[in-house]
């Protein structure tokens, strides 16, 4: 897929920051966004170049804007609706039932 | 399927490998010279772009792996070589690059042919 992904040899996205001492997560959610992906994966709900494609598949805008944990989350959802596994309309009906609670 | 504690321990643990112990034809040796195939599949590929097209030469053979193309789509694993593939950096970028430098990418058979 000639995506945004694919990002050899293009300019203009400036220096790589290298931020010292760098925790392995920089929130609580992105550890849980990691722990999801890999139970997908450990429940054989989908392999691990399925899950890549999944991410390559995010809107350009969207790739760009969302951070590396976000990419994984978005493609782990992406892939769990795509086998069934937890529909995008169960997911949204969870979130309005979460919001509902802390409301 | 019940994911239990130890499934997820070993999961981290064991290092994960798309090698398999089976036979494919090598279509080329170290030391040939190769042409990276122009394509543009919609589906995923590990094929970037600025590779297709240039050519290259084989350095290393790591043997028979799973393919990611055709893993990524529900086509099976399509075992076959994957090399170690230098590229000049002149190939890649033109005269203006210095004439040291190069790139070494993997490269599965199916992308290449000979040149």
């Amino acid at each position: 897929m000639n995506g945004i992904h694919d990002m050899g040899g293009v300019h203009g996205y400036g220096p790589i920051i290298r931020e010292a001492d760098e925790p392995v997560f920089h929130h609580v959610w992105e550890g849980k966004a990691l722990a999801l992906a890999r139970v997908g994966l450990a429940g054989g709900h989908f392999n691990l170049d399925e899950f890549r494609h999944a991410m390559e598949r995010i809107a350009p805008v969207d790739y760009l804007a969302i951070s590396y944990y976000e990419r994984w989350l978005e493609g782990t959802l992406m892939m769990l609706d795509d086998k069934g596994v937890v529909t995008t309309e169960e997911f949204e009906a969870r979130l309005q039932e979460l919001s509902g609670e802390r409301a | 399927m019940k994911i239990t504690r130890e499934a997820v321990l070993g999961l981290y643990k064991q290092t994960g490998t798309a090698r398999v112990d089976a036979d494919a034809a090598a279509s080329f040796q170290v030391g040939d010279t190769i042409q990276a195939r122009n394509i543009n599949p919609t589906g995923h590929t590990r094929l970037p772009r600025y590779i297709r097209g240039k050519r290259g030469q084989i350095a290393t053979d790591h043997g028979v792996f799973k393919f990611a193309d055709s893993l990524a789509h529900g086509a099976g694993a399509q075992p076959q070589h994957l090399y170690s593939v230098r590229f000049t950096a002149r190939e890649l970028w033109g005269g203006e690059a210095p004439a040291r430098d190069s790139l070494y990418i993997d490269l599965w058979d199916d992308y290449l042919e000979p040149a």
